[in-house]
């Protein structure tokens, strides 16, 4: 059985002042309804370049989808036209911003702003758009919503933005729900309002969820899966639990080792050493080999790939060969 | 153990633009009647939603924000009676690391200057013991020597943020104040500054009013907390009985709502206690305690009068519910 969606061997490449850069590798990820995929790793992993790709919306130039495919329930999207992917977005798949402010329309209200997302895919009138705005904004917990819809976003507190964001977003009720760091800028009570609310939306359609977070902590609470980014890579893949409980590359350890967890005291946080590098200064061998204790002369020469090596699905030489 | 700042009943009142020409002036009451107190050679962390008072709280305390009643004391000394030149000589002792290492480092300075400004400034020495220290300072914190001649965008977030304890290092100082210092960096990051702010507690004796968000973060580091709602302090206490057991309705919420790795999707977790609703209007808050509307346990009691702080156990807590 194929995924609802299906990204495989997915390369995206940057025309930047230092040439071509490669900003994802051999991507492959998969999602089913119903399911919340978690995507995890440092800034400048590719994350948001992942899910931009995802919904069409690269921009190019200076980017552009060199290789790979992306199915969306058995259809390809890379090399759609712009016209399916418009008619996709929103409708089919949908996704949500870190930053709702720059997503939201300072200068309509948020009732006409969902209303209008409405409209762009079902045939129904303007009032009716309007009636099922504030049913929406009424079911993602926005208190007095026939009021609220009358807001502009800037009356609007940074949760009840994301709210907004979360209610235009599932207007159509997508198939597939990609939240980029939703509640990166928000308060914790805040930002576990907005988790119990995907979650919520998740139990009630369906939908196929990819969250993106840095968030190791998030990672547990909400995903089902987990796929671990580096350096425009998918370094380790897996059912949550297993990579919580035995994360196999040492990246991966590491993101776990150096959260201070609520339930211990002081002893020492597990370091990653060193600084995540650049796009350009990639080499032949593994990104992470700098920043690893494990690294021996294989990493220096050969990018490990992501493959079983007994647990589940790691890119590291040094797991393959039994070294860790 | 010995008091280095002493908060007591600390207000701080912030006057905000007329609404129209003729109306009153509005007053926002920012931090409303705050003590607290930070031992010597030890951390206390501030936590609380955004907006709650946490970087009013701190700069008050150290008279970067003027307060509108109450007393510090450091040392023992009440600042906020000091004069201008008495609060100069002071000044060395008290310094801050902000959120933001980029936009806080002057961006045409060469780090070396940037880190030995402030003993300029105040005239710390001679100008060679001054460099001398700038090159001990860049060792402590964990640069090299050959990046001194460079400037702040050559160098990346957690750098940045080296770089920044270093410079509030310089002048020898007893209290750090840290305002979400690892919030802009990337976890990885993260735990390079905050075992360097651990090592360096440990190593120069410093004291530390440490603000953050992240509950995770404040445990490993503080050694005390106080939690915040709308310009009060809840619950104040040593850090393994908040963590533990939280007397105040607000605590426990902020930790339920924290994400841990213990809590998986796998097992079905569902957060035993959720907050609805944003915190009140700052500009005029309840007559009771500021929690009550959003409070599982609020009872008449609650709308009508504010909770005064009362000891439970080794906590003080702002509740007429505790527990
Ligand atoms: N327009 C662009 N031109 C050149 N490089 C780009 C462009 N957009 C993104 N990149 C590069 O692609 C890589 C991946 O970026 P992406 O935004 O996906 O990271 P991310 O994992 O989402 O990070 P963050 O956690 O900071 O959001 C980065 O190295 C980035 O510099
Ligand atoms: N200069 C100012 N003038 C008017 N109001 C202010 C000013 N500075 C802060 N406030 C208000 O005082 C209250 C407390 O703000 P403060 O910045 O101390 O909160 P905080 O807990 O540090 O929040 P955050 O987590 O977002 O940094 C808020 O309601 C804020 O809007
Ligand atoms: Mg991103
Ligand atoms: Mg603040």
């Amino acid at each position: 059985m194929t995924a609802l969606l299906d990204i495989n061997d997915l390369r995206v490449t940057f025309n930047t002042r230092y040439g071509e850069v490669t900003a994802l590798d051999s991507v492959s990820l998969n999602v089913n309804a119903g399911e919340t995929l978690g995507v995890v790793g440092e800034s400048g992993c590719g994350k948001s370049i992942t899910a931009l790709a995802t919904m069409g919306l690269i921009p190019s130039p200076p980017g552009r989808i060199a290789g790979g495919s992306i199915k969306l329930a058995g259809e390809e999207l890379t090399g759609a036209s712009d016209a399916r992917l418009r008619a996709l977005r929103g409708a089919d798949i949908a996704m949500i911003f870190q930053e709702p402010m720059t997503s939201l329309n300072p200068v309509f209200t948020v009732g006409d702003q969902i209303a209008e997302a409405i409209m762009l895919h079902q045939k129904v009138s303007a009032a009716q758009a309007f009636k099922d705005a504030i049913a929406l904004l009424d079911r993602v917990g926005i208190p007095s919503p026939a009021e609220r819809a009358r807001d502009y976003p800037h009356q609007l507190s940074g949760g009840m933005r994301q709210r907004v964001m979360i209610a235009m977003a599932v207007s159509c009720r997508p198939k597939v729900l990609i939240a980029d760091e939703p509640t990166t800028a928000l308060d914790v009570t805040v930002q576990a309002q907005i988790f119990d609310l995907l979650n919520e939306i998740q139990r009630e359609f369906g939908a196929a969820i990819i969250l993106i977070t840095h968030d190791m902590g998030a990672i547990s609470e909400m995903a089902d899966r987990v796929a671990v980014m580096y350096a425009g890579r998918v370094i380790e893949q897996a059912r949550a639990d297993d990579v919580l409980d035995a994360p196999q590359h040492p990246y991966a350890r590491g993101l776990i080792d150096c959260i201070p967890a609520l339930g211990k005291g002081e002893t020492e946080l597990r370091e990653i050493p060193g600084v995540v590098p650049p796009l350009h200064l990639l080499g032949a061998g593994c990104a992470f080999a700098d920043r690893c204790a494990h690294k021996f002369a294989r990493c220096e020469s050969e990018k490990p790939l992501l493959a079983d090596h007994g647990h589940h699905p790691a890119a590291c030489h040094a797991v393959e060969e039994g070294r860790i | 153990m010995t008091a280095l700042l002493r908060a007591e009943d600390l207000t701080v009142r912030f006057r905000l633009a007329k609404q129209s020409l003729f109306g009153p002036p509005v007053h926002l009451e920012a931090v409303r009647a705050v003590s607290f107190t930070l031992e010597k050679g030890r951390a206390l962390g501030i936590v609380g939603e955004s907006g709650s008072g946490k970087t009013t709280t701190a700069m008050a305390a150290i008279r970067l924000t003027e307060a509108a009643g109450g007393k510090v004391l450091f040392e023992g000394e009440d600042l906020l009676a000091l004069d201008d030149e008495a609060m100069r000589a002071r000044r060395r002792d008290i310094q801050l690391i902000f959120q933001d290492p980029y936009s806080s480092l002057n961006p045409r300075a060469r780090v070396a200057d940037i880190v030995r400004e402030p003993m300029d400034l105040m005239e710390i020495g001679t100008p060679a013991e001054r460099d001398a220290r700038v090159r001990e300072l860049f060792g402590l914190v964990g640069l090299r020597a050959d990046q001194l001649g460079l400037f702040p965008h050559q160098f990346s977030g957690g750098q940045r943020q080296r770089i920044s304890i270093a410079r509030a290092l310089s002048t020898n100082p007893k209290l750090l104040v840290c305002d979400e210092p690892v919030s802009a960096l990337d976890v990885a990051i993260q735990a390079q500054i905050l075992n360097l702010l651990a090592r360096l507690k440990e190593e120069l004796g410093l004291s530390y009013l440490f603000i953050s968000h992240d509950l995770g973060v404040v445990r490993h580091v503080c050694d005390d907390v106080a939690v915040m709602y709308l310009g009060k302090i809840v619950e104040h206490g040593p850090r393994d009985a908040i963590f533990d057991a939280p007397q105040h309705p607000y605590s426990q919420a902020l930790l339920a709502a924290a994400p841990s790795l213990k809590r998986r999707k796998s097992e079905g977790y569902v957060r035993p206690m959720k907050l609805s609703g944003d915190p009140p209007s700052p500009i005029r808050p309840p007559k009771g305690c500021a929690f009550a509307d959003r409070c599982p346990k609020a009872q008449e009691l609650c709308r009508d009068m504010p909770p005064e702080p009362h000891e439970e156990g080794a906590l003080r807590v702002a509740c007429h519910f505790p527990g």
